[in-house]
């Protein structure tokens, strides 16, 4: 169980500074992921812990050993990219080896690990195969394989699943969990899909912008965001964030509530009227133009309400989230 | 580590110094030789000329004879890229467009251009060309030029063409608009990236060639500037200087053109060869 | 059909179209490529059989005589086994040495740009114009050659007029003119290499060398295949170069294929002879040709 530090790190790519100080600790065992719009630093990020970019300054620790200037194939990591970056020359057995071949491990100890891998990840049929022959999932879980038989400290994975239909996603997730749990590695996952980090993780650090926002597990972010950027970007349907007279009344620049934290009645205290309502199926979303905003309701099961139909509000105010003029919690 | 890199990058560094050196030494060589006088050629030809003599740069450029190689390469290179370009544009045209029945067969007979060396059929190609009252003529050159052109630009516009959106067809001929006005008025003007890329090509190799212009031509009046040179070469055998100066006028068009046309001439080499 | 009234006067598209523009569109390429391709090729093999000056119709049926005597001159053999030298030397000196400097300098930095151009200039130069150039660096009197043999103050070496070493300077110039095509086409598909490879590569634990090996090269083995397949055509159709530079000689013993078939063949108005030996060089190119597409077959097969 690895522990990753990371601090004061200061990164550029020539006269685009991305990170001015930045210092994040990844606790050893956590599956950590890294979520923020794109070119929030995220992958910068990752490409850093795994020795493929260099900071201009600031240190980074894996196992309580300094590899700022380590080769990337000395961090005790492994990386599973975007694309797979699958050798299209070899079978899935040879990628899969490829790492232990380099390390000139013995051979039977390399066929007995690849084995191993292929049996996890359901790979035994393929082994023969070259990567082009193999499904968007299978070509994925070769990747995974391949880092996997390398018994890494810590895994690295970039927007892995970004190249595979919601199907397929939703099934490699619940993989990758299971993974996680029965191996206990730290995983450091990077993504701009919110579910994904907040099904995945039991950390999650938001960027943006090359800053840290929050650092916290799943639950905390979505119970307490730290800042109006976390409060929007985590949830779905996003938070309703008001300002104006009704902030002012709470003593904040910004106001918050959650979509099935507001709730139709007959004598609620804020009017407005439907402008669409979503019908999804277990729930309905409903977007409200009103007094103090424009809202968006979530309601479980089916609302018949057209266009234009005039509803009255309540809002759960102990759960109200109210931000400073900086953004930050108050 | 640091320091093997640096190592590393030196090693490589010096090593790309030297062919650099041997890439650049005979050009830099022929252009500095054609400043220099026949002594001083003699005694140093590697230097800096020691006195720097124009009279054989001057001499060549108030050549008549000179102007009129360079005139008749070009015309005869332009008409070559001009002939190649309809012709084959047309042609590949009609394969891409149009099913007949022995399309696939006449298709395959075009690109047989594709396998086999010029130099093969030289010889019949010469009493062809004979037989047809064209020796010493500029359609001596040209039309054998661009026969020889034509497979792979049939190849490469047939393919080109095959990319462009069938929709667009479709959507012009449900206007009323015929097989060869879509021709003019779309194929065309959508294709000047490959239209440019055969054309640079076909002029190229037209502009450079040897053997055809040499065995088609054998008045003075026609020369291609290759053929000039190899007679210049004869005719003033013991003074190399003022060759190294017809040779290093003649550098000035091709690497003007080369820098140019760089893009298309990259693309057309590594396009053509990626796709094998 | 409908009542509705006729709107527009529909221009109908034109159901002979087609026909029309087949027949006008194709003629032109197939008239030109049988007139100035196909035609002489089949010439030549129709004129390899008689022996014929090139005047009036050829009569003098003489069989394979032609052949026979190719195949019985001592020249004809120096002119094949210096094509196969060239070959030998474009396919195991100069494809190495332009796959080095491809990997040395593919990446798009300013100075890899100066070098690739350099490397690139001597292939966009006319051949002749790079014979005439290396017959002055070669010429013994006057130079480069000259220059350091003087400047180490022993004889002139005249490379060119010597009967053992004359094509290895050919083979130079053919090096010189035709390595920066070769990197090219590497450097392209280097380029192409997926920077994900290489990074999941350095991951693995591959060094630069293991990079190359494993990655870099199986990934580019297209385009060096390709690379090969210009490398031996290009040897089977060499002449421009050769003749500023030696012009066959000393003693025929630079001949290439072609230079020999305009030397033996056209010069001396041996017609049917210089056919025999351009067909000879045509089964050399078809068999290359067939061997190739074979070769691609089995790949895109596996």
């Amino acid at each position: 169980m690895t522990e990753v530090r990371l601090s004061q790190i200061r990164k550029s790519f020539g006269a685009v500074e991305i990170f001015r100080d930045l210092s994040l600790t990844v606790p050893a065992g956590s599956f950590t992921v890294l979520v923020g719009p794109s070119g929030c630093g995220k992958s910068t990020l990752l490409r850093m812990i795994a020795g493929l970019e260099m900071p201009n300054s600031g240190g980074i620790e894996i196992g309580g050993r300094d590899v700022t200037e380590a080769e990337p194939s000395d961090r005790g990591i492994s990386m599973v990219f975007q694309s797979y970056a699958l050798f299209p020359h070899m079978t899935v057995a040879q990628n899969i080896d490829f790492g232990l071949r380099l390390a000139k491990v013995a051979a039977p100890e390399r066929k007995r690990r690849v084995a191993q891998a292929a049996q996890i990840l359901d790979l035994e049929r393929y082994l023969d195969r070259k990567p082009a022959a193999l499904s968007g999932g299978q070509r994925q879980r070769v990747a995974i394989g391949r880092s996997i038989v390398r018994n890494p400290d810590v895994f690295l994975f970039d927007e892995p699943l970004s190249n595979l239909d919601a199907a397929l996603r939703n099934q490699m997730r619940v993989e990758l969990a299971e993974l996680h749990q029965r191996l206990k590695t730290t995983m450091i996952y990077v993504t701009h899909d919110q579910v994904e980090a907040m099904t995945l993780a039991d950390q999650i650090v938001v960027m943006n912008a090359g800053r840290i926002e929050q650092v916290g597990t799943p639950s905390a972010l979505y119970e307490r965001p730290a800042t109006t950027f976390v409060a929007r970007f985590i949830g779905s349907p996003r938070m309703n964030l008001l300002d104006g007279p009704l902030a002012q009344e709470q003593g904040a620049a910004t106001c918050g509530i959650r979509p099935e934290h507001l709730h139709l009645s007959e004598d609620g205290p804020w009017q407005g009227r439907v402008t669409v309502a979503e019908y999804l199926g277990n729930e309905t979303v409903i977007h409200v133009a009103s007094e103090v905003g424009d809202l968006i309701v979530r309601q479980g099961g089916q609302a018949n309400l057209g266009a234009g139909t005039p509803v009255r509000l309540t809002p759960e105010t102990d759960r109200l989230h109210r931000f400073d003029s900086a953004g930050l919690r108050l | 580590m640091s320091r093997s890199n640096f190592l590393i990058g030196l090693f490589k560094t010096i090593a790309l110094l030297i062919c650099a050196a041997f890439v650049l030494g005979p050009i830099i060589a022929t252009v500095l030789g054609g400043f220099k006088s026949t002594g001083d050629l003699r005694v140093n030809p590697l230097g800096l000329p020691k006195v720097w003599e124009t009279q054989f740069y001057l001499d060549l450029i108030v050549d008549p004879a000179f102007w009129r190689y360079m005139g008749n390469s070009l015309v005869i290179s332009l008409s070559a890229v001009v002939l190649t370009l309809i012709v084959a544009a047309a042609a590949a045209y009609v394969f891409a467009q149009i099913r007949f029945f022995g399309s696939r067969f006449l298709l395959s007979y075009l690109l047989l251009g594709l396998v086999f060396p010029f130099a093969t059929a030289i010889l019949p190609l010469f009493i062809t060309v004979r037989d047809l009252g064209l020796l010493d003529t500029y359609w001596a050159v040209i039309l054998p030029q661009a026969a020889f052109g034509l497979s792979l630009a049939i190849l490469l516009f047939k393919t080109f063409f095959d990319q462009l959106p069938k929709e667009l067809f479709e959507a012009a001929y449900v206007e009323g608009c015929g097989y060869i006005r879509f021709f003019w008025r779309f194929t065309l003007p959508l294709s000047t990236p490959i239209l440019a890329t055969v054309g640079v090509f076909v002029f190229v190799q037209s502009w450079n060639n040897f053997l055809l212009p040499l065995i088609v031509l054998n008045s003075r009046e026609v020369f291609t500037w290759p053929l000039g040179m190899m007679q210049f070469r004869g005719e003033y055998l013991t003074e190399w200087n003022r060759t190294l100066a017809f040779i290093s006028l003649t550098l000035i068009p091709a690497i003007v053109f080369f820098l140019a046309a760089q893009r298309y001439i990259v693309a057309g080499l590594t396009g053509g060869a990626v796709k094998g | 059909m409908t009542l509705s009234e006729p709107s527009v006067p529909r221009r109908r598209p034109r159901r002979h179209g087609k026909m029309t523009a087949t027949l006008l569109m194709l003629p032109p390429a197939l008239i030109l490529f049988s007139l100035f391709v196909i035609g002489p090729l089949l010439m030549a093999g129709y004129y390899s059989f008689f022996h014929w000056n090139g005047y009036g119709t050829p009569q003098d049926f003489v069989g394979v005589h032609n052949y026979e005597r190719a195949f019985h001159h001592s020249i004809f053999w120096v002119s094949v086994r210096n094509t196969v030298v060239l070959l030998l030397v474009s396919i195991f000196i100069q494809m190495p040495i332009a796959l080095a400097l491809a990997l040395a300098i593919y990446r798009k930095t300013p100075s890899n740009a100066l070098f690739r151009l350099v490397f690139f200039l001597p292939f966009i130069l006319a051949e002749i114009a790079a014979g005439l150039i290396w017959s002055f660096v070669f010429d013994g009197n006057t130079g480069l050659v000259a220059g350091i043999t003087h400047a180490l103050g022993i004889d002139p070496v005249f490379i060119l007029s010597n009967r053992d070493f004359a094509f290895y300077a050919i083979c130079l110039v053919v090096v010189w003119k035709y390595f920066g095509f070769h990197m090219m086409i590497y450097i392209a598909a280097l380029q192409a290499v997926p920077s994900e490879l290489i990074e999941a590569a350095r991951i693995e634990g591959a060094k630069r060398w293991a990079v190359i090996r494993h990655v870099q090269i199986p990934h580019i083995r297209p385009a060096i295949v390709v690379s090969g397949f210009f490398a031996v055509i290009g040897s089977l159709q060499l002449f421009d170069v050769v003749i500023p530079l030696t012009n066959g000689g000393p003693s025929n013993q630079t001949h290439t294929i072609v230079s020999y078939l305009y030397t033996f063949g056209l010069t001396r108005l041996n017609i049917g002879y210089g056919s025999a030996v351009g067909v000879i060089l045509f089964i050399a190119a078809v068999i290359v040709a067939v061997a190739y597409q074979w070769h691609l077959n089995r790949e895109s097969a596996k």
